[in-house]
C-alpha cells in the first residue's frame, strides 16, 4: 500500500518508512506491516543461501 | 491460596479445587487402562493448583491448559485426550454465546496492526469497511460450521490443532480455485452475471477482459484464480490488432503515396481480403510479399503493391507492439488496483506463460515482462498477478530454442521484481501428461502453488484448463512427531489415523459441495469455465463435474517433525532426509489408494501455510512446552522446506527439496534466498533456475530483498539508510536535494 508523501517546510519524508516487498506462500506482499506475527518472525529468521 | 478465578464471560467467582478434580475424574472414567485412584486424583489436582499464579487473576482457560499439561506430564495421555475433547465440546457451546462477540469487538474497535486476527492474510485489508464486513461474515460462519455442521470429533480435531480445515468459513459455499481457459471463454463473448461482453477484437480488450474474467471468477470461489495459457490467449488479441493495423496503414499508404481516393483504397483492400490466399499475420510478411508479386488489385500493380505491403507490415508491427505494451501495462495496473470480494482485496491472480512460440505470443510476453520490469505508476513492484514462466526444453530452455530470449528476459525481470516464478514442464511428474503444442497438457500453477493434471475420475481429461482444487485440510505433522516420542512405527500409526480423519472430513465437505447447482455459480459453471459444465443447465447439479477437481491433504513442519522424531531435520542428515521422504511418500501413497478406491482425485499438498504457520505451534507450545528445534519458534516451517534459519547452500537446498515435488501432486514450491548482490549476477540466477530444472523441481522461485524508498523512488536493497537520498526511515530530505537527484535519476518523484 502506498504511503502518503507530503512536503512540509521544503522537506519531504516525515514519518515515511521504506516499502519492503517479500514473498510469502508464493504471493508477494507489499509491506511486512500486514504480515501476521508468525510470518513476521519467519521473515526475520530467513538466511541467505550462498552458491 | 487462590480465592477467585475469572470465568469466560468475565465474571469473577470463588475458586473451588473440587471442580478441577471432578473434571479430571470425569475424563479419566471415559477412557480405559489409566484408572486413577482417589490419591492420584488428589495429587494431580494439587499439582494443578500449585501452578496457579497467586498474584494474578487466573482464567478458566488457563486452569484448563494446566490440567492438560499436568495430565500429559504424569503420563495420562489418554485421559488428557478425553479431557481435551470434553473441553472442545464445551468450548463450542460457550464460544457461540460469548467468544464470537469478543471477536466482533476486536474486529470493530482494534486496528489491524494491533490484532493478529485482522492480519491472517497479508493481502486483505481488514481495516476497511468491506474488509471488516468480510471478517464479520467469516468469523460468524466459522462458528456456525464448528457448532452445527462438522461431526464432533472433526470439529474437536480442528479446534485443538490436530488438523486445520482451510477456508472453513466457506465450508457450505464453494470450492478453492480454477484454471481459466481464456480462449474458450472469449469465443463468441461471455456474460459476467452482471452484463454481456462480446468477443474481444484487439489486444487491449483481450487484456481488459482477462482481468474481468479473473475478477468475476474470484467472487464465486474462495481461493485465487489462474490463467494457464496467458500467452496463447493474448496472441489471438495481438493477431487481431495486427490485422486491423495492417489494413489501416495500407489504406493510409495508398491514399498518401499513390494519391488514391478513399473509396479506391477501400476497393483495393476488399480485393485483397477476398482474393489473397495468405492471411494477414505478423509472421506472413514474406509469404504475402511473394504472393503479391505480379498481382493487381484495383488500380495498383506489382511493385507499388509490394511497397505498400512492406510499409503496412512494418508500421502495423510497430503499432501493434506499442499497443501490446500498453495493454500489458494496463493489465498489471488493473490487477493491482481492481476490487474483488466487496472491495476487501484485489483478486488473487496468476498467469502462466512462456511456451507459445508464435510471433504474436512472443510479442505479448516480451511486453508483459518489460511492463513488469518498469513497475507501477511510481516504479513500485507489482504484487499481482503472480507470473509463472513455464520452462520447457526445446521451447525456451536452450540457446537454440525459439523462446530462449524470453527465458533470459524472464530471469532479468525476476532478478529485479521477484516475478516471474518458474515452473518446469520437464519434471517427470509434469512431462508424462505433456503433448507438444497443446497448452491444455502443460502444467500450470496457481500463485500459491496448487496444481492439477492427473485425473482419476476421467483419465481422458488429465488436463489443466477448467480444473482446480475443491478443498484442502492440513495435518499437524510436528505434533505427531512429538506424540510418537521417538518411536517411528508409532508415528506412522498415528499418521494413518490422522489421514483417515482428514479423508473423512474432505468427503464430508465434498458431499456438501455436491448439493450445489449451476445457478450457485453463474460465472464458473454458467459460462462453462469449469470443465464439462458447458453441458449443464442452470438448475442442474454440479456434483458430477466437480469430480474433476482435487481433494487435498496438506501438511506443514516436516523439519520440526523430523527434529522431534530423530533429533535432526533433513538439511542436517541423510538419515533424516530418508525418513522425510518415507513420511511424505507414505502420505502420497495413501492419497493414491484413496483415489483408486473412490474414483475421486485425492492429492497431497505442500500446504502454503500463512495463517496456519503460527497457529499449530502456538497450541503445541502450550501443550508440550518449548522443545528445542520443534516448538521454540513462532512458526512451523513451511511444508517440506529446509528451515529458513538453517544455513545451507542454494544447490544443496534444491537437491534436498526436489524429491518432495514429485510426491506432492497437489502443489509445491521451493525457494532460494539470495542477497541483493548475487541477484544482480544474472548468470548466477540462471544457473540456479537451470539446476532446479535438472533436479526435477516442479515450481520454484528466487527470493531477494526488494525495498523501495517512496520519497526518492530508489528500488533495491535498503538497509537502515537509503543509498540514494541518504535518509533513514521516517527522516526527511530537502526538496532541493531531490531536485538535484532527479537530474541523475529520472524516476525520482516530483514534488
Amino acid at each position: 500500500m502506498s504511503q502518503k508523501v507530503v512536503i512540509k517546510d521544503e522537506m519531504v519524508g516525515e514519518n515515511v518508512g521504506f516499502d519492503r516487498i517479500r514473498r510469502i506462500t508464493g504471493y508477494l506482499v507489499g509491506t511486512t506491516e500486514r504480515f501476521n506475527n508468525a510470518k513476521r518472525a519467519e521473515e526475520k529468521d530467513r538466511v541467505k543461501h550462498g552458491i | 491460596m487462590i480465592e477467585k478465578i475469572q470465568k469466560r464471560n468475565g465474571d469473577i467467582v470463588p475458586f473451588d479445587s473440587m471442580k478441577i478434580m471432578n473434571a479430571i475424574s470425569r475424563a479419566n472414567k471415559a477412557v480405559e487402562g489409566e484408572k486413577m485412584s482417589p490419591t492420584d486424583l488428589l495429587f494431580l489436582t494439587e499439582k494443578v493448583t500449585e501452578r496457579l499464579d497467586e498474584k494474578e487473576l487466573n482464567s478458566v482457560e488457563h486452569i484448563q491448559d494446566l490440567v492438560e499439561e499436568i495430565l500429559i506430564r504424569f503420563g495420562y495421555a489418554r485421559t488428557a485426550k478425553a479431557y481435551i475433547l470434553y473441553r472442545a465440546d464445551h468450548t463450542k457451546i460457550r464460544k457461540s454465546e460469548f467468544d464470537l462477540m469478543e471477536i466482533y469487538k476486536k474486529l470493530t474497535y482494534s486496528d489491524a496492526k494491533d490484532e493478529d486476527i485482522k492480519r491472517e492474510n497479508a493481502n486483505i485489508d481488514a481495516d476497511t469497511a468491506m474488509g471488516t464486513m468480510l471478517k464479520y461474515g467469516s468469523e460468524g460462519s466459522k462458528y456456525f460450521i464448528d457448532n452445527y455442521v462438522l461431526p464432533k470429533d472433526i470439529a474437536a480435531a480442528h479446534m485443538n490443532g490436530d488438523i486445520h480445515i482451510h477456508d472453513m468459513d466457506f465450508y457450505m459455499l464453494t470450492e478453492t480455485c480454477c484454471q481459466i481457459d481464456l480462449i474458450r471463454l472469449f469465443k463468441d463473448g461471455f456474460s459476467t452475471g452482471h452484463g454481456y461482453l462480446r468477443e474481444p477484437n484487439s489486444i487491449r480488450s483481450y487484456a481488459a477482459l482477462a482481468c474481468i474474467a479473473i475478477q468475476a471468477n474470484q467472487n464465486e470461489m474462495h481461493g485465487g484464480q489462474s490463467i494457464p495459457n496467458f500467452d496463447y490467449a493474448m496472441a489471438m488479441g495481438v493477431a487481431k490488432t495486427y490485422r486491423k493495423e495492417y489494413y489501416k496503414y495500407l489504406k493510409t499508404y495508398l491514399q498518401l503515396k499513390l494519391d488514391m481516393e478513399e473509396e479506391e483504397a477501400i476497393e483495393v483492400i476488399n480485393d485483397l481480403k477476398c482474393n489473397l490466399s495468405t492471411p494477414v499475420a505478423m509472421g506472413n510478411k514474406e509469404i504475402m510479399a511473394r504472393e503479391l508479386r505480379g498481382y493487381g488489385a484495383g488500380k495498383v500493380w506489382g511493385e507499388d503493391l509490394q511497397k505498400a505491403h512492406s510499409y503496412a507490415s512494418d508500421a502495423a508491427y510497430k503499432s501493434t507492439d506499442r499497443q501490446t505494451y500498453q495493454a500489458m501495462e494496463a493489465l498489471i495496473h488493473n490487477l493491482n488496483t481492481m476490487n474483488s470480494r466487496a472491495g476487501a482485496q484485489v483478486p488473487f491472480s496468476s498467469i502462466n506463460y512462456g511456451t507459445d512460440i508464435s510471433p504474436e505470443g512472443h510479442m505479448a510476453i516480451r511486453n508483459l515482462l518489460l511492463a513488469t520490469e518498469a513497475g507501477l505508476g511510481a516504479g513500485e513492484t507489482p504484487i499481482f498477478p503472480v507470473q509463472i514462466f513455464k520452462v520447457k526444453e526445446g521451447v525456451n530452455f536452450n540457446k537454440e530454442d525459439p523462446n530462449y530470449d524470453l527465458f533470459k528476459l524472464a530471469i532479468k525481470t525476476s532478478a529485479q521484481r521477484l516475478f516471474p516464478n518458474f515452473s518446469f514442464i520437464d519434471a517427470p511428474f509434469n512431462i508424462e501428461y505433456y503433448k507438444p503444442g497443446d497448452y491444455n497438457t502443460e502444467v500450470a500453477y496457481m500463485g500459491c502453488r496448487t496444481r492439477v493434471l492427473g485425473n482419476v475420475h476421467d483419465p481422458s481429461k488429465a488436463v489443466t484448463c477448467g480444473r482446480g482444487n475443491l478443498s484442502f485440510t492440513s495435518i499437524n505433522l510436528p505434533r505427531l512427531g512429538i506424540e510418537a516420542k521417538g518411536d517411528v512405527d508409532r508415528f506412522f500409526h498415528l499418521l494413518d489415523e490422522r489421514i483417515d480423519l482428514v479423508i473423512r472430513q474432505l468427503l464430508h465437505r465434498f458431499k456438501i459441495q455436491c448439493t450445489k447447482r449451476v445457478r450457485n455459480y453463474p460465472f464458473l459453471m454458467g459460462q462453462g469455465i469449469w470443465i464439462d459444465s458447458e453441458d449443464l443447465d442452470i438448475d442442474d447439479s454440479v456434483a458430477e463435474v466437480l469430480k474433476h477437481g482435487t481433494l487435498s491433504v496438506g501438511f506443514i513442519g516436516l523439519a520440526e517433525t523430523l527434529k522431534a522424531l530423530i533429533g535432526c531435520h533433513h538439511g542436517e542428515s541423510r538419515e533424516a532426509q530418508n525418513l522425510g521422504l518415507k513420511i511424505i511418500g507414505h502420505m502420497r501413497q495413501r492419497m493414491d489408494e484413496e483415489s483408486q478406491k473412490t474414483g475421486l482425485n485425492f492429492t497431497l499438498l505442500a500446504t502454503p501455510a500463512e495463517g496456519l504457520s503460527g497457529r499449530f505451534v502456538a497450541i503445541d507450545k502450550k501443550i508440550y512446552g518449548e522443545i528445542p528445534g520443534v516448538t521454540d519458534r513462532e512458526y512451523y516451517t513451511n511444508s517440506f522446506h529446509i528451515p529458513v534459519y538453517y544455513p545451507i547452500k542454494a544447490f544443496k537446498k534444491i537437491s534436498l527439496e526436489a524429491p518432495y515435488h514429485a510426491l506432492t501432486n497437489a502443489g509445491h514450491i521451493s525457494y532460494v534466498e539470495l542477497d541483493g548482490d548475487t541477484c544482480k549476477n544474472l548468470e548466477a540466477f540462471e544457473t540456479i533456475i537451470r539446476y532446479m530444472k535438472e533436479q526435477g523441481i516442479g515450481y520454484g522461485s528466487i527470493n531477494h530483498p526488494v525495498d523501495r524508498d517512496p520519497v526518492c523512488g530508489y528500488t533495491g536493497v535498503i538497509g537502515d539508510v537509503c543509498p540514494r537520498c541518504g535518509r533513514r526511515e521516517g527522516e526527511t530530505v530537502s526538496v532541493e536535494k531531490l531536485r538535484l537527484l532527479r537530474k541523475k535519476f529520472p524516476n525520482v518523484p516530483n514534488y
